[in-house]
């Protein structure tokens, strides 16, 4: 496969822990150098510092959309991929890291000032709330079979 | 010497819960100003946990971070089990040893492959190191794959490990297993006696004096001692609190630490400095002439420490499980249920300390000091100081941009500020 050919693939965090993909980084270990002959990594922060969000095949994202900031990085992703898929509970049903959701009122009353301060939103969002994904892959951190099912369709 | 007027921004520098940016201010040619704002959106952990019981809390901590899960997981759980009088077995100590061995592999793996050893080779990322270095790639993915494969035999995932709990682990060691465990570790130690060697030779220096603070072990397995200082301090776990102050930084969604008054340093180099008396018997024989090295001042040499440490957790885990049966046991119970205490461990980038509060089994309040947090002050001196050096030499305002920003990106780079996103700074963008 020339390099012309080869699938445009993103790496994506929004507000969260990055565990999804940092065990994507394990499920590296045995499938990157296979991957790397059809895929190009084109955005991923851990391991790459010069990324483009541009003319994407694949973007994986993970996270929870939480603040204004977050929102307009992900649309700005959608804008730019063919398939947008999520990656982990975070991105399916805006859980753990959008916890803030289930809060109390008293629980909210000590946040509500960073919220408005930081530019948040009223509700942190999943990715799917969000914007429309096209595949998904639960887990927390993502399941390894799953991914790599789920991923190899699009590549 | 410039009479410039230059704004550097670096941004996406370092996560602490996230992303953080990093502003450099040069008027009339001298440094003003250094600003080191963290970024990242907070996720209210410390709301989100009160009232909820305790055997729950260690696993939502765990999604802290999760590059090292386990730390959060394992200070959390100890936390627990002090303020309940909860007393795990022999062997469950054992386990959070190896499961914490795991951790210090593939994270370190992580960081001196990925993050640091582009720049050593001045390339942006390993993926594009050329043909004839290739085996690089391949030692990378190895030595990571080692560790996840522990954290998996050990503790069921390398991220959010799942059998690691209060007072115990929920499920046994499948013996079968352990032989290939240990043929892994084995075969990838000369890989790392490899890097640790070329991270020897690597002629980075920065030195400025600071305080260097660790947790001490008497097997540098990084879970049960006393803190220690190079300042000459000793303290107790419990009572780490007490001789931190909250350093507020502006514009930012964290704070920062200083000891006793001063700024200090966390971290593999500070551990080595403190502690390497107690390293694994075939670690000190075949690391002999590079742990000569320390103790050391140069920042740099925390990249040295961690892959030594690397080649630690691989002989102390083939020793432990070369020598020992595991059996089913049931979970430690707690002696009460009422209760505040503390603990602290050392996660790969230093001392994590959690103190909680907890009241008939809930969760009343919690506080915690994280590795990279307490690092922010020294790390942003350590910038002023490399800021300050450039603007005193003779050279062009590009030049000095130029300078500036590849100095201050590897200078922070080793520190290895938590996450993945330690290269995020990389990118950079000019006012
Ligand atoms: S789903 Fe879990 S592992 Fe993935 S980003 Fe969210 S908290 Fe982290």
């Amino acid at each position: 496969m020339t390099e012309n050919e080869k699938k445009r693939v993103g790496i994506f965090s929004l507000t969260c822990d990055e565990g999804c993909g940092i065990f994507l980084t394990e499920i590296f270990n045995r499938k990157l150098v296979e991957w790397l002959e059809k895929i190009e990594l084109v955005y991923f922060l851990a391991i790459k510092d010069h990324v483009e969000i541009e003319n994407l095949d694949v973007a994986l994202v993970e996270g929870v959309v939480t603040s204004e900031r977050d929102k307009a990085l992900i649309e700005k992703i959608r804008a730019n991929t063919k398939i947008l898929i999520a990656m982990g509970t975070c991105a399916i049903t805006a859980l753990p890291s959008g916890q803030r959701n289930n809060f109390n009122i008293n629980q909210l009353k000590e946040i509500e000032g960073h919220l408005e301060k930081y530019k948040f939103l009223p509700k942190a969002l999943s990715v799917k709330e969000a914007v429309k994904v096209d595949d998904e892959i639960m887990g927390c951190p993502i399941d390894r079979e799953k991914f790599i099912n789920t991923f190899e369709k699009y590549i | 010497m410039h009479s410039c007027n230059l704004d550097v921004e670096i941004c996406k520098l370092s996560k602490i819960e996230g992303h953080a940016d990093l502003d450099i201010k040069i008027r009339d040619g001298k440094l003003k100003e250094v600003d080191l704002k963290v970024m990242e959106n907070v996720r209210f952990f410390n709301q989100a946990v009160v009232g909820m019981q305790y055997s729950a809390v260690p696993q939502l901590v765990s999604r802290i971070c999760g590059t090292c899960s386990i730390a959060h997981l394992t200070a959390c759980i100890e936390a627990v089990e002090k303020t309940l009088d909860i007393v795990p077995s022999r062997q469950t100590v054992t386990l959070r040893k190896l499961t914490t061995y795991s951790m210090m592999i593939r994270d370190h793996a992580l960081h001196l492959y990925f993050f640091v050893m582009p720049d050593i080779l001045g390339i942006d990322s390993l993926l594009d190191v050329p043909e004839d270095k290739h085996d690089l790639i391949h030692d990378a993915l190895a030595v990571k794959e080692a560790g996840n494969n522990l954290s998996e035999l050990v503790a069921g995932r390398a991220v959010h490990a799942p059998y690691e709990q209060v007072g115990g682990f929920s499920h046994e060691i499948d013996e079968e297993k352990i032989p290939a465990a240990v043929e892994g570790l084995k075969k990838i130690r000369p890989t790392v006696l490899k890097l640790i060697d070329e991270f020897s030779k690597c002629d980075w220096e920065f030195r400025r004096k600071t305080n260097f603070v660790a947790l001490t072990t008497d097997d540098f397995s990084f879970l049960e001692g006393k803190i220690k200082s190079t300042s000459g301090m000793e303290i107790e776990e419990k009572d780490y609190w007490d001789h931190l102050h909250k350093v507020v930084l502006p514009y930012s969604q964290a704070t920062s630490f200083d000891f006793e008054g001063h700024e200090y340093m966390v971290g593999s180099l500070a551990r080595m400095n403190l502690n390497r008396e107690s390293l694994h018997a075939n670690t000190k024989r075949d690391a002999e002439k590079y742990l000569a090295k320390f103790p050391s001042d140069n920042v740099y040499d925390n990249n040295l420490a961690q892959a030594i440490e690397i080649l630690h957790a691989i002989d102390h885990t083939i020793e432990i499980l070369e020598n020992t049966r595991f059996q089913k046991e049931e979970a430690a119970k707690p002696g009460r249920l009422t209760g505040s205490n503390a603990g602290a461990i050392e996660a790969p980038r230093g001392t994590l300390y959690y103190a909680l509060e907890i009241e008939e089994g809930k969760v009343k309040s919690m506080k915690l000091v994280i590795p990279t947090a307490q690092n922010l002050v020294n790390m942003k001196k350590n910038v002023e100081q490399i800021v300050s050096g450039f603007c005193a030499l003779d050279s062009t305002k590009e030049e000095l941009e130029k300078n500036i920003v590849r100095e201050v990106s590897k200078l922070i780079r080793a520190y290895d500020p938590c996450m993945s996103c330690a290269s995020h700074f990389l990118r950079v963008r000019w006012k």
